[in-house]
């Protein structure tokens, strides 16, 4: 009897134990610390499974394989439905295939974000402008998976929900919320995360052999330049990050390209002499608005993920220093 | 007003707060008047007190509370039946804690029917074939998006959006049939 009490006992107190060692280890981890480690995971994990897009009630099923080995990203991403659209990325160069369309379009991404690249970085400033807490516990995809939210502070931008894979870190879900409600989401139905993904697994589905195969030159030139426009009221923490002339496809009309962001957030506005192709007014497309101009004999364009009365508020507001 | 309240609030606006949790925080909040207008303070006035910007949205959200209680009221006064927390919050409405109540409101609204998933829309359709809200027209807007894409990717910002849309349209603006003949865009095959 008191040997198997001791050992009852000493089973509870190693439960016990473990619980208080458990418990503990999500709730000592900063929500800023699970961004990071979701961060380093979106970079380092290699992957396959299948993801629901779903965006303006409209679903997207999409087939994903991502792998990286020795810093090279190799990512393959196929619609399930439609078309079926597939896209393979060897490191910096994608090869775009649309088999309804015989073609395969050829690009040069020379930034580092992946697919799944599109959420936020400790560089942004929260408590500013946004607040980050962890809010429950929840299964994504059969993993235990805990659930970040992003909140703004105002109606200038939206908040984002994210589940985060609880042993990798790797975000499981991830929603783009306006007022409460998720207007964006992109979920995987089933994942499985290994270092084991054969090579097979990232080719092409179709031959390819008789596609015509075409180069995507770049759409426009750009050049870095100083602007005398400038937004006289920027909803808080919006800040140009970057400004730029561009020429863009089919015209010989040059357009100022300030992009601001409040490290989260992007808007981008475009300014150009008047041309009368200007769309006027607000339009909308999933997560993005836009809202166009006529100011002082310039049309501006601000485009952008952020409800629309962002671009509406920063579009009428740009003036000439 | 201390963190914890604050947080709560925040997670109840978005609609994260558990039911249970939510329920506590209502009840805390009609009981107590002072917290109520504390609340407000927080969500709007205090930030104009400070010199900052005023809580964008808030007109948007106090447009939509005052329709949904109208409605609501219309479907009590059908049924006959008039719910405590209702008739509670209609006289308040012109008073000073009227954003108060108007956000506690709409909060409620939100937590009763806001979603944690997009809500299924009656026509599921796949965005793939969809066509974009633009016409062909709009090229000028078109061009816009495709380089605002661009650059938002180089601050590592919406990937997978971006990149889709980007991809969509650029099957649109590049592969053409005309195109396809152009030996000048045409790569050699690997």
């Amino acid at each position: 009897m008191t040997i198997n009490r001791l050992h009852v006992t000493g089973r509870l107190m190693f439960v016990i134990g473990s619980l208080a060692s458990a418990a503990p280890l999500v709730a000592d981890i900063e929500p800023s610390d699970w961004l990071n480690r979701m961060a380093a995971a979106v970079q380092s994990t290699s992957y396959e499974g299948t993801v629901i897009r779903t965006k303006d009630g409209a679903v997207e099923v999409l087939r994903v394989v991502h792998t990286v080995q020795d810093g090279v990203v190799r990512e393959k991403v196929v619609a399930q439905e439609g078309s079926g659209i597939e896209i393979i990325r060897i490191g910096n160069e994608v090869h775009n295939i649309l088999p309804d369309r015989k073609s395969v379009l050829v690009e040069q991404w020379d930034d580092q974000s992946t697919l799944f690249s599109t959420l936020p970085s400790s560089k942004v400033r929260f408590g500013s402008e946004y607040d980050l807490a962890i809010v429950r516990k929840e299964r994504v995809a059969g993993r235990e998976a805990i659930l970040l939210a992003i909140r703004p502070h105002d109606g200038y931008r939206y908040g984002h929900r994210i589940w985060l894979d609880k042993v990798t870190s790797f975000p499981l879900q991830t929603q783009l919320i306006e007022d409460g409600t998720a207007i964006e989401e992109v979920k995987f139905a089933e994942i499985t995360i290994s270092e084991e993904i054969h090579a097979s697994a990232l080719a092409p589905s179709y031959s390819t052999e008789n596609f015509t195969w075409l180069t995507q030159t770049t759409g426009h030139s750009a050049a870095e330049i100083e602007t005398s426009w400038t937004s006289s009221e920027l909803p808080a923490g919006f800040r140009a990050v970057s400004t730029h002339e561009e020429q863009m496809q089919g015209s010989d009309a040059m357009v100022t390209h300030i992009l601001y962001s409040d490290g989260l957030a992007n808007v981008s506005v475009f300014i150009t002499a008047r041309t009368g192709k200007m769309f006027a007014g607000a339009a909308r497309v999933g997560g993005s608005n836009s809202y166009s101009i006529e100011i002082d004999e310039h049309e501006i364009t601000a485009i952008g993920e952020v409800p629309a009365m962002t671009v509406e508020h920063i579009a009428t507001t740009m003036r000439r220093r | 007003m201390n963190e914890a309240i604050r947080m709560q609030l925040s997670a109840y606006v978005d609609g994260e707060l558990p039911q249970n949790e939510a329920e506590l925080l209502l009840r805390r909040m009609s009981q107590d008047v002072e917290l109520r207008q504390e609340v407000a303070e927080y969500l709007a006035i205090g930030r104009v007190m400070r010199g900052e910007a005023g809580v964008a949205g808030v007109d948007r959200i106090h447009d939509r509370v005052l329709a949904e209680i109208d409605h609501r009221i219309d479907v009590d006064s059908a049924a006959g039946v008039v719910e405590p927390p209702a008739r509670a919050i209609k006289p308040l409405l012109g008073v000073a804690v009227a954003a108060t109540v108007a956000l506690v409101a709409i909060f409620g609204l939100q937590q009763t029917t806001s979603v944690d998933r997009v809500e299924p829309q009656e026509a599921v359709t796949t965005v793939v074939d969809a066509v974009p809200d633009y016409s062909p027209e709009q090229d000028q807007l078109r061009q816009y998006l495709l380089s605002h894409g661009e650059t938002s990717s180089q601050l590592g910002a919406n990937g997978i959006n971006s990149r889709l849309v980007t991809l969509r349209f650029s099957s649109e603006v590049v592969v053409e049939p005309d195109d396809a003949d152009d030996t000048d865009e045409t790569a050699a095959q690997p």
